[in-house]
């Protein structure tokens, strides 16, 4: 995956080009399903959003500006956005989150899960878990669960000066340890 | 708040955790501080990195389908300039043309076209004809029909395949294409990335016939695409379908 390559595929989506999106799609789907069934847990909710994201690359790719950031920034900003907008508007949303048991996922095929990601996807997890819980939670919560800083801290039952702080942290210290690696991210 | 205030709010604001007024007034900010837009850009893909953190899923096939169709919907409703190489829009050819002069030039210009594509069939056909017909009689041969992704174009094309990969390609009424460029033919076998083909460039008539190997990956190809590229042809498409298979 480069992020040339994705460049091309945006620009060409950009000028309608139907196969270009079907690429893109390949491309990420899984990567974006994963993160739309983690912030969802509803295996319904994530195809409809993850339906949405295309469509919206769809009529919104030539917004995509190649010296503002990363295809793959742009494309999972999107996603996780469309996809914290869902939860949010979720009626049901605890009675979603608290369904108990994951949905089950299907199993991923080689094609599907190339090495790039299972690198990456590794290298992240490892940086991640180097983080204390204590920095690492208030990503989490805010990232997957799209709370604000002040629900955040309502939720951890801790001031809201040191949840400002530990998130700050948690970030500035999970870019540290994927410094150097963020061209092969391709991010 | 000064500028360092804005920044220590940034991380935050790439995790979308600000509270609304925290949110609003760094937006402000962001406005007029350039430096600030690029911090943001760069703790946004720190931020990216957590969606890799969730197992992998994947959707059911039924997501691409729908897509894909709506994509196909959509584009059958655009605009001409969707399509490369579009026919000229239709207008009333009378009203175009200021002198009977103009219309016997298209009159001559016409029957010119008419007889150099008589001519060409005369000459090319039976041989073609005969190649492709040899070849959808092999055993386990396949034909798939490709047309416009607009309804208004009329260009078709033809394509025999055999087990083997042998294919043979026979497109009409296609338009010509500009300098350096060339139609390239693709095959998509599911959810894997198009597989290039060789290119070609119709004669004067519109009309191509194209020999191709198939590789063998694409023998289980269920569409079949062309394109426009540069003459050398590409890896990948880097123009709108203009004919496919349905």
């Amino acid at each position: 995956m480069q992020p040339e390559d994705d460049v091309k595929l945006l620009k060409a989506i950009a000028a309608r080009d139907e196969a270009a999106l079907a690429q893109l799609y390949d491309r990420y789907r899984v990567i974006l399903f994963g993160l739309l069934m983690r912030i969802l847990n509803n295996r319904e909710e994530a195809e409809d959003v993850l339906q949405e994201v295309f469509l919206q690359v769809w009529r919104k790719a030539e917004d995509f500006d190649e010296n503002r950031g990363r295809p793959f920034t742009w494309l999972v900003t999107l996603g996780r956005s469309r996809g914290i907008d869902r939860l949010r508007t979720l009626a049901a949303r605890d009675r979603v989150a608290e369904a108990g048991a994951r949905e089950a996922i299907e199993e991923i095929s080689d094609a599907a899960t190339d090495a790039f990601k299972s690198e990456q996807r590794g290298l992240v997890n490892k940086a991640l878990a180097q983080l204390p819980d204590e920095q690492k939670r208030p990503l989490m919560l805010a990232y997957f669960d799209g709370l604000t800083q002040s629900e955040i801290a309502t939720r951890l039952d801790a001031p809201l000066g040191t949840v400002k702080t530990r998130m700050r942290t948690g970030l500035m210290n999970l870019r540290e340890q994927l410094a150097g690696k963020g061209e092969s991210f391709g991010f | 708040m000064v500028h360092d205030d804005y920044k220590e709010m940034i991380p935050a604001r790439a995790l979308s955790a600000l509270d609304a007024a925290e949110e609003q007034a760094l937006n402000e900010h962001l406005e007029n501080c350039a430096e600030c837009r690029k911090d943001l850009e760069d703790w946004q893909a720190t931020a990216a990195a957590l969606s890799l953190t969730p197992d992998p899923a994947e959707p059911s096939p039924q997501v691409r389908e729908r897509i894909l169709s709506e994509v196909r919907k959509d584009l059958s409703s655009s605009t001409p300039e969707v399509i490369p190489f579009r026919s000229t829009p239709k207008r009333n050819i009378w009203s175009s043309f200021g002198s009977l002069g103009a219309i016997a030039a298209v009159v001559l210009l016409t029957a010119l076209v008419i007889g150099l594509a008589v001519l060409w069939r005369q000459n090319q056909r039976f041989t073609r004809d005969r190649e492709f017909v040899e070849l959808v009689n092999t055993p386990g041969a396949r034909v798939s029909e490709l047309s416009g992704v607009d309804p208004g174009q009329v260009a078709t094309a033809k394509l025999a395949y055999d087990r083997t990969g042998r294919a043979i390609l026979m497109a009409s009424k296609l338009p010509s294409v500009p300098q350096g460029k060339a139609y390239q033919l693709w095959f998509i076998a599911g959810n894997k990335p198009p597989m290039p083909g060789k290119t070609f460039v119709p004669d004067s008539a519109g009309n191509a016939v194209l020999k191709d190997e198939l590789p063998r990956e694409a023998l289980d190809a269920n569409v079949f695409a062309i394109t426009v590229e540069p003459a050398s042809g590409s890896t990948a498409p880097t123009s709108p379908i203009y004919l496919r298979s349905f």
